[in-house]
């Protein structure tokens, strides 16, 4: 077990650097100045001068590179030189928030997709088998940020049960303001979980092992809540974990569409105003997010299962 | 305590449970809004970008300057109202002595937070002079400054190195001319350079008493301001970076001010959320189609002009806005000194004229390409150019991009794109005084802000000449002449200055706001109830 996490944490880090660097690279090749976007019509060449020896982007690429994964070492994300901020202060302030979506998403598709990706399998070709079908291909089919915008109009502007923007403040506020966001996260991905489990459920409600349970007399229920699903759940388990770049991609929707801090919000902000250090020090927590939530997973799936507990 | 807790059932709680959700749905009222309702009157308003900085000598975009209004007394501020114009604030007294003089005399007793003291003369001339200590990126507001001379404590003149007429509407009731204790920012930053989201001190109505990136910021009376008292005891101020969301934001109540796109106005005016009045401003923006005179395409004045008179006006206004904003007539908007009453080429524009050009240019089967950001509008607009320009025989090919690339696509610090841009579509803001139009097309600006290439020695001419003249009618001459000079060159054909509509909720608030829309918040009122 020791060997494997310090494995992941090693790729962890090739990941994320690997990321960082396309990124940097990328950032670079694309047309924009940055001096220009945000100083605006009247800045002086030497004004930008200034802005590029701030920011460091006067130094040759290699350098600037270095310099970040310098800082990293520290701990230092770099600066922001518009907001007098270290990027590690505010990248870490919004993440919470995100998270939070993240947590909140997988807890609306989990409870929504678990019951009725079982109640498919077991009644198989049913009515109601047919109508979760359909549902479930129609959430897939509706992107999350379409979800979020009637959502929005529906319990926010027309019957104003809701919030519509921000992260509320205080636990009470804060879960009310999450409810909306969170269900045009989740609910789109409520159709693969469904889809997922009732395949996993009926090839697992086959087999020989349940077969006996049954002979025994084990009531239905037990048979599928104590037996079936512990094992039919596992492939849901490690999509969920892979599932948080999808997650993360949706949350930056969703966080414009609901005016909600978080890490989405910011990194779209800071595309557009091109600045660097914000996309460098946000893209690095994003991605080394998704290999933990990644190692998360595969830790859960050695938990259920003993089998691949010990090939861990 | 114990006892309640141990009688309270599971039905109990659920008849509880379902009184106080049905209780709080039939009022109407969002859950988070009976939780937190506030104690006072709050003003709650959006902001269209998060907050950068609070410092006014470092100051990025305007909406900054909104919140900054609210922190900070000036010398002098924008009148509210129809018409642009100023009123004194934290100065008594301020008069031009001479052409490069501005003598100001303080109000005695208005004091900083944080018991940094009363404000004198020495914070004037600290708030000015580290803003070109620091080359700060705001030094252009303040034209040729040169210093402050103190004559006592409340008492200063401004000094200027050549005549700079557009102080009074650039620079002393703007941004740059926010005044902030030197000693707290000395205390704070050591060297008087920028201080970010951390005021140090404040000299206005409000103090920023929270401040959560990306969630919101809070504004509280300011115990210490002895001047007019403002009319809310809050102000929640939220960053909605998108305008459809804070439109929403409006619609669900968690607002109760809000800009609204062009696009929505319509659907507002017609079917207006209830307690709502929506209000047209006019827009300091201008909106205008530009050619790269230096491109080979391009280069004969024939082809130019061809594309100047293709062009109707009145048509893409019509489409594109659905009619909601003005016709432009030059590049300075209405309201303001130097805006023309109307254009050399006619709004409508003459196909058979602008055929005549071609001919007279000797080309035929002429392809060219149109650039614009891709925020809706202007590619809407470069379509019905597309469309008006093949009456003419031209084929447009349309490029559209991210504000962020485009942004510098007629830059020459940025690669070689510029050599291939030629037809584009420029959306700018401004502030009230013409001089901040005409600054991006004098010959300094070639192959930076001014895409075109246009260079006029008489149009840098009389672009320093109009600095200097106090005379606004003399004035006002000049910019008409710059102004036709760019008409002439058949680089430009103005569109529009745009509008800008806002909506409030009558029952919670009386707006006030500058003649272009700009919300003036220490100006809002509680509504009458």
């Amino acid at each position: 077990m020791l060997l494997y996490l310090c494995k992941r944490l090693v790729l962890a880090v090739t990941i994320s650097v690997t990321a960082v660097t396309l990124l940097f690279l990328m950032i670079h090749a694309v047309p924009g100045d940055i001096a220009s976007i945000l100083l605006g019509p009247r800045a002086t060449p030497e004004m930008k001068a200034q802005l590029y020896q701030q920011m460091g982007l006067d130094k040759p690429l290699v350098v600037q590179l270095a310099t970040f994964f310098g800082g990293l070492l520290h701990g230092d994300l770099g600066f922001d030189v518009f907001s007098q901020r270290p990027v590690a202060d505010i990248v870490l302030e919004q993440l919470p928030y995100t998270l939070e979506l993240i947590l909140a998403s997988i807890l609306w598709a989990a409870a929504i997709a678990i019951p009725l990706g079982c109640y498919s399998a077991v009644r198989r070709n049913s009515a109601m088998d047919h109508i979760v079908g359909v549902m479930a291909v129609s959430t897939i089919a509706i992107p999350s940020f379409v979800m979020a915008v009637y959502a929005l109009l529906i319990f926010a502007v027309s019957l104003r049960w809701l919030p519509a923007i921000g992260a509320g403040e205080g636990f009470a506020d804060e879960l009310i303001h999450l409810l909306l966001p969170s269900f045009a996260v989740g609910v789109g991905w409520v159709g693969y979980i469904a889809r997922l489990l009732r395949a996993s459920m009926l090839e697992t409600l086959g087999e020989n092992h349940i077969r006996t349970v049954r002979a025994f007399g084990v009531s239905e229920w037990r048979v599928i809540t104590r037996y079936a699903l512990p094992l039919a759940i596992l492939p849901t388990v490690t999509i969920l974990g892979v599932g948080i770049a999808w997650l993360l991609s949706a949350a930056v929707f969703v966080e414009v569409v609901f005016a909600r801090p978080g890490i989405g919000a910011l990194i779209v902000q800071a595309v557009n105003s091109r600045n660097y250090p914000i996309v460098m020090g946000t893209v690095l927590v994003t991605t080394f997010l998704i290999v933990i939530a990644t190692t998360v997973s595969d830790l859960v799936n050695a938990a259920l299962d003993p089998r691949i507990r010990e090939e861990l | 305590m114990e006892g309640i807790i141990n009688n309270i059932d599971r039905r109990t709680l659920l008849k509880g449970g379902a009184a106080l959700g049905g209780g709080i749905i039939a009022a109407g009222m969002p859950l988070s809004q009976v939780i937190w309702a506030a104690e006072g009157k709050v003003l709650k308003v959006a902001l269209p970008m998060e907050l950068a900085t609070l410092d006014p000598g470092f100051y990025g975009a305007s909406y900054e300057v909104n919140v900054m209004n609210c922190l900070y007394s000036k010398l002098t501020r924008y009148k509210p109202g129809s018409e642009w114009g100023w009123d004194l604030e934290a100065a008594e007294q301020i008069e031009q002595v001479d052409p490069t003089h501005i003598r100001f005399r303080l109000k005695k007793g208005i004091k900083f937070s944080g018991g940094y003291g009363e404000i004198t003369a020495k914070d004037v001339k600290f708030s000015f002079e580290r803003i070109f200590k620091h080359k700060s990126p705001d030094m252009p507001d303040l034209g040729s400054f040169d210093h402050v001379e103190l004559e006592d404590d409340y008492t200063g003149v401004i000094v200027f190195k050549t005549p700079y007429v557009p102080v009074w509407y650039l620079a002393l009731p703007y941004a740059t001319g926010h005044i902030v204790s030197e000693q707290a920012v000395m205390e704070a930053t050591k060297d008087g350079g920028n201080f970010g989201m951390k005021p140090p001190a404040f000299s206005g109505p409000y103090v920023l008493a929270d401040w959560k990136q990306n969630q919101y910021t809070l504004l509280t009376r300011n115990p210490e301001w002895s001047g007019p008292k403002a009319g809310f005891d809050e102000i929640r101020i939220v960053p909605i970076t998108d305008i459809k969301t804070a439109e929403r934001a409006y619609q669900a109540g968690d607002i109760d001010f809000a800009t609204i796109s062009l696009d929505s106005l319509a659907t507002f005016k017609s079917n207006p959320p209830p307690d709502t009045k929506v209000e047209e401003h006019s827009s300091l923006r201008i909106i205008w189609l530009g050619m790269n005179m230096d491109h080979p395409k391009l280069k004969d004045i024939n082809v130019r002009k061809a594309i100047q008179w293709a062009i109707n006006v009145p048509q893409i206004v019509d489409a594109a806005y659905a009619g909601y904003v003005n016709v432009a007539t030059g590049s300075i908007a209405p309201g303001l000194i130097g805006h023309r009453e109307k254009a050399l080429v006619p709004p409508e524009g003459d196909l058979a004229k602008a055929k005549e050009f071609l001919d007279k240019a000797a080309v035929s089967d002429l392809q060219l390409t149109l650039d614009c950001d891709n925020s809706g509008i202007p590619s809407i607009i470069a379509q019905i150019i597309q469309a008006q320009l093949s009456q003419i025989g031209i084929t447009v090919q349309v490029n559209t991009q991210d504000p962020g690339s485009y942004a510098t696509i007629g830059q020459e610090s940025d690669g070689d794109r510029w050599k291939d841009l030629q037809l584009f579509i420029r959306n700018d803001s401004s502030l009230p005084d013409p001089s901040y139009y005409m600054g991006t097309f004098v010959k300094a600006q070639v192959g930076v802000w001014n895409w075109e290439r246009f260079s006029s020695d008489r149009f840098d001419e009389l672009n320093v000449q109009a600095m200097a003249i106090e005379d606004p009618n003399e004035r006002a001459k000049l910019y008409h002449e710059m102004q036709d000079l760019m008409e002439k060159s058949g680089a430009y054909r103005f569109l529009t200055n745009g509008a800008t509509p806002v909506v409030y909720r009558t029952t919670k608030v009386q707006p006030a706001t500058r003649p272009d829309g700009v919300p003036l918040y220490v100006d809002f009122k509680p509504a009458q109830t």
